[in-house]
């Protein structure tokens, strides 16, 4: 560690004390509620608790005044957009996303086409991963605007810490963070076409399922999968168990796009619904989020939000895209193949931390491969250049250390866009590694966003 | 509130029904335990009573067994978990705070596998249950999901102290707590009763002495007691 680290990891010691000389009890209250996430491995499932680190990240009122705007501008684009994709493609036909990068992605849904969803709201929870580098600035890493997970731990972490460290919250100014559930609720009830608000689960294997059954308790949504729910009428209905049905305004499907009607998408998927499909295009079912969004938070699509940003708000964007080319244009396909060693390289396709390369860990033959699937799959890949982010303190077996770790912001837009004063902050408990994502063996921690 | 599905209501049967099974059976065994101090082979009654082969070396290998192994269908630890597999897809239905308590029941029973004093160390299990029920009354605004729970708890324990031989004042006033739970249970649902198996079983408890002649066929008739399966 260098001497600004080390400082840094002293400071940490001593301002969270109190969190620290209770991160066993906090741990151990977590996991008596059940703070979990299944992962698969070799085909097996297994819960496991969530590793919590008690010292928080704080963002100091004025980093997220900056952030709030920012994120609120992003969104409101990236919403934007999405209308503009599944109707007119102005976008396109004003040559300023080349159509490849629509037509060819894996989230665009030819059947979402014309489909205007209640309040044109598409991305009603998106879940934007920042880093901060060291000098300070904020930067996007990327947009999740399908379903993005993990608000629940730093809410419920927040609840529990508040209990084993009050003395910490009375000597910061931290704003409250537990109002999630009344914003979550509030943009479930702008889109509600008439009926009961659910969230829409796979099941308890599902890897988030704390997540949306804690979700559901918090929201007083009813918690439901698909073999309990029915369309008739062009209306979706939950089943009840005396033979009677209720219906459903708004659904917060938990679940990917391909799967939620096999009539419409995917024809083998067990955990859709027939026809959902036709009671949301009938404008009688809210679906949280859209489908469809895939095609907004691509990982090729994220190098054209700034422009967006300009296009259709006519606004500069407040926060910034780390450094990214595209291998699609001659220039810049070009600079990556000659700074391969230095760039990371993203598959568009990958999510959850995977398909994502740093060219300094290739050897020369790996190089040479990648460099000849670039070549032939250039629409396939992003480049990046590596943000040198923020460390932050972690405790690791009694000792503070430093880790990689990013932000994830959740904004919700209902009514209006807003940005939850919080966030997940998830950490790499390998000091070598960059991935911080809970399935690759990350932890969280909970988000301190200061109120003067 | 016209919201529970049928998955559901099943859910929050079988978790009345293994919660009281987990608390009944730590109960009896403690109860047995006891016993075992005069007797060691006092654990034999038990296993007669359900009609268990013993083939234990020891009362200790018995307890353990009923206990901790999760593999036996009628251990504590077997019940346990099973109730947990319940509340953990009840969460939003009966709340964190409750299903905080099964995972502290789950704690406590692990702990208490290491302990010196088995009985000392398992009494804050039936504290822990007694706060779970307690917290579900407290939480579970639903009166027909609350209802259900409760089915699922007075139908179990009826049917423990049927085959434990339970005094019949004691068997008695479960079965009439269990009859004004049914009535609650709406029409066109799997818990309704099927009225002739109900007038059986009433006959069957009317009295010390038909108790005494039928228990057999009050636990026929309390196995079926519902129009259909649950």
């Amino acid at each position: 560690m260098t001497h600004t680290e080390i400082r840094q990891a002293e400071e940490a010691q001593s301002l969270f004390t109190e969190a620290i000389g209770n991160a066993g009890e906090i741990n151990e209250l977590l996991r008596r509620y059940g703070v979990k996430f299944g992962i698969y491995k070799n085909g097996v499932f297994k819960e496991q608790f969530f590793p919590f680190d008690p010292i928080p990240r704080v963002i100091p009122a004025e980093d997220f005044h900056l952030i709030e705007k920012g994120l609120v501008q992003r969104v409101n684009a990236l919403n934007k957009f999405l209308f503009d994709m599944y109707h007119e493609k102005q976008i396109v036909r004003d040559s300023i996303i080349p159509e490849d990068f629509i037509y060819l992605s894996k989230g665009y849904l030819a059947q979402c086409e014309g489909i205007t969803p209640p309040g044109e709201i598409y991305s009603h929870i998106s879940g934007i991963d920042l880093v901060q580098g060291k000098d300070g600035a904020w930067y996007i890493l990327e947009d999740n605007l399908r379903i993005p997970s993990g608000a629940s731990y730093p809410l419920i972490a927040r609840e529990l810490t508040r209990i084993a460290c009050p003395g910490a919250f009375a000597q910061h100014h931290i704003t409250d963070n537990r109002n999630y559930a009344e914003l979550l609720r509030d943009t479930m009830e702008h889109v509600n076409c008439g009926g009961i608000r659910a969230i829409l689960t796979p099941g308890r294997y599902n890897a988030a399922y704390f997540e949306h059954s804690y979700l559901a308790e918090l929201t007083d949504a009813v918690l439901v999968q698909n073999d309990e729910l029915f369309v008739e009428g062009n209306k979706l209905y939950q089943r009840t168990y005396n033979g009677g049905k209720t219906q459903i305004g708004v659904l917060y499907r938990r679940i990917s796009d391909e799967y939620l009607d096999p009539l419409t998408f995917y024809p083998d998927s067990v955990i859709g619904i027939p026809n959902l499909m036709e009671a949301y295009r009938s404008g009688n079912l809210g679906l949280i989020n859209a489908p469809g969004n895939g095609v907004a938070d691509d990982k090729g699509i994220y190098y054209f939000v700034p422009k967006m940003i300009r296009y259709y708000l006519g606004e500069e964007p407040i926060l910034q895209n780390a450094p990214t080319y595209l291998p699609f244009y001659d220039e810049d396909r070009q600079y990556v193949l000659d700074r391969l060693d230095t760039l990371v390289l993203k598959d568009v396709s990958e999510a959850g931390g995977y398909g994502v390369v740093f060219g300094s860990d290739l050897t020369k033959e790996q190089l040479t491969e990648l460099r000849d699937t670039i070549l032939a799959e250039p629409r396939r890949f992003i480049a990046q250049e590596v943000i040198d982010f923020l460390d932050l303190p972690i405790l690791d077996n009694g000792q503070t250390v430093l880790r990689k770790a990013d932000l994830r912001a959740f904004v919700l837009t209902g009514k209006e866009t807003k940005v939850w004063a919080s966030g997940l902050t998830r950490f790499s408990r390998n000091p070598d590694s960059f991935v911080v994502n809970s399935s690759q063996g990350g932890g969280f921690k909970d988000t301190w966003v200061l109120s003067r | 509130m016209g919201t529970i599905s049928l998955e559901h209501s099943s859910r929050l049967y079988w978790l009345g029904r293994y919660t009281e099974r987990t608390f009944r059976t730590l109960e009896a065994l403690q109860g047995l335990y006891d016993k075992t101090i005069d007797n060691p082979a006092a654990y034999t009654t038990y296993l007669a009573a359900f009609g268990l082969p013993d083939h234990y070396d020891s009362s200790t290998a018995f307890f353990r067994c009923f206990l901790y192994n999760k593999n036996n269908c009628d251990a504590v630890a077997y019940s346990l978990e099973r109730a947990y597999d319940n509340g953990i897809v009840l969460r939003e239905a009966i709340s964190s705070e409750a299903l905080s308590f099964l995972q502290i029941a789950k704690d406590t029973l692990k702990r208490s596998e290491h302990a010196d004093n088995i009985l000392l160390s398992l009494l804050p299990l039936k504290d822990t249950f007694y706060s779970f029920w307690g917290c579900i009354m407290d939480q579970v605004y639903d009166e027909e999901a609350w209802n259900l729970i409760f089915c699922g708890k007075s139908m179990e324990r009826l049917m423990l102290s049927l085959r434990l031989k339970a005094p019949y004042a004691e068997v008695s006033r479960i079965f009439q707590k269990l009859c004004r739970r049914l009535r609650f249970v709406p029409e066109g649902t799997p818990y309704r009763c099927d009225p002739e198996r109900l007038e059986k079983l009433t006959a069957y408890l009317s009295s010390e002495t038909e108790y005494n002649m039928h228990t057999a066929q009050a636990i026929h008739e309390l196995e079926r007691i519902f129009e259909v399966s649950p």
